[in-house]
């Protein structure tokens, strides 16, 4: 194979608004059936839901703090790319939901609709060297630095978020969200191979 | 046009390969996200080039449901995809669009769009069509083989095959432009733009190296 490529600034920046667009898609879908999930998209819905404020600002406030240990640690473009992500779904979370209206939606259908939309999101994300937050920056750093798979450390801090989402939500709708997050974490588990993407 | 049909077959000597598994969930990846997008693209009217176009087409004139239609559409492809590009394509292909006939027709059941702005549902069709063929092409999988008679007639004429399959859309369209509304061409061709750029930016064998 040839030596290691590199993504052009436009091969970036659609990967990244196809990773935004298709997270937010994921969002619209999440919050209308009231699920939860995993990771720091998980902390915010849960936010936004014993709050009652909008998942977008909350996304938005919630990854603030992990831009420096993402600056520190994975770099500087990593940190500009994963804050243009961020911000793009805060926005489209936001208004996506205004011009796009399920009738009906089977919440087991929806759960594996979140989880392929938002698990091929985040691919696409990592390939182009940005995440959607500080979970992901923590679990991507421990991918490179010590081998670990991402798709592993993202679902024990899921495991967290699920415990205290029994205190919002009842057991079924946390059962079913239970089958969108492992569809996620799956997707990139299997995935995320830098030995098969192999352009940086 | 992006699917660059004529670099399909490639040297697969040196690559890693991928496990039965891998490829079992990058199809079903692929036909889920194309069952959305056709659920979306038929919600709103919308056509499209290739083989999910000439089927939108055919069930406009014949009132016959889209899936079955999308289904018969893709047969005769079949027989020049085993001859071409051997048995296990043709079967795989066989299998991802009678799954993808399969979920189109059922997802009404679960799902049911409401309102939708043109726009949106224009770029997400775009964007899930281009995934889904992202993954399909991908783990060895296949929507509907049109690409392989275009293969071949450039094997057969020198017409060169992604200006063929140009041309076809262009004739797609050009039928569609007979019967649709001007808004609803126009948006179908923002949502057929975003899936070709989509697929021509990112369907690269040399950055994606398994098979």
């Amino acid at each position: 194979m040839t030596a290691t490529q590199k993504h052009t600034l436009i091969e970036d920046a659609q990967g990244i608004t196809y990773g935004a667009t298709m997270a937010a898609f994921g969002i619209v879908i999440l919050t209308q059936l009231g699920l939860v999930t995993g990771q720091t998209a998980g902390l915010a819905v849960l936010i936004a839901y014993a709050t009652g404020w909008g998942f977008g600002p909350v996304f938005f406030l919630v990854n603030l703090p992990f831009y420096i240990v993402g600056y520190l640690r994975m770099g500087l473009a990593f940190t500009v790319k994963t804050f243009v992500a961020v911000a793009l779904l805060s926005v489209l979370a936001w208004w996506m939901p205004q011009h796009l209206a399920f009738s009906r939606l089977d919440p087991v259908l929806g759960a594996v609709l979140f989880g392929f939309l938002s698990g091929s999101a985040l691919l696409a994300l990592f390939r182009h060297g940005a995440s959607l937050g500080g979970v992901g920056i923590v679990a991507l750093m421990l991918q490179d630095r010590l081998g670990w798979r991402a798709g592993w450390v993202q679902l024990a801090f899921d495991a967290v978020l699920f415990a205290l989402a029994f205190t919002l939500r009842d057991a079924a709708t946390v059962a079913i969200s239970f089958l969108g997050a492992l569809v996620v974490n799956l997707v990139i588990a299997i995935n995320h191979r830098r030995d098969r993407y192999i352009a940086t | 046009m992006p699917d660059r049909p004529d670099q399909i077959s490639d040297q697969t000597a040196d690559r890693p390969r991928h496990s039965a598994v891998d490829d079992a969930q990058g199809i079903a990846f692929g036909v889920t996200m194309a069952a959305l997008g056709m659920h979306i693209l038929t919600h709103m009217g919308f056509v499209t080039g290739q083989t999910t176009g000439i089927a939108v087409l055919v069930a406009h004139f014949t009132g016959l449901p889209f899936p079955a239609v999308y289904f018969a559409v893709t047969l005769p492809f079949l027989g020049l995809g085993w001859r071409r590009m051997g048995a296990a394509f043709a079967l795989k292909t066989l299998a991802t669009t009678a799954a993808l006939s399969l979920m189109v027709a059922i997802l009404p059941r679960w799902i049911e769009l409401g309102r939708i702005e043109p726009a949106v549902a224009a770029v997400l069709f775009g964007l899930l069509f281009g995934i889904a063929a992202l993954a399909a092409i991908r783990h060895g999988g296949s929507f509907g083989g049109l690409s392989v008679l275009w293969i071949e007639l450039q094997d057969r004429t020198g017409l060169a095959a992604g200006h063929a399959q140009l041309l076809s859309d262009v004739a797609i369209f050009a039928v569609a432009a007979l019967v649709l509304p001007v808004g609803t061409l126009a948006y179908s061709f923002l949502g057929a733009a975003v899936f070709s750029l989509f697929l021509a930016v990112n369907h690269r064998r040399d950055r994606y190296v398994a098979v």
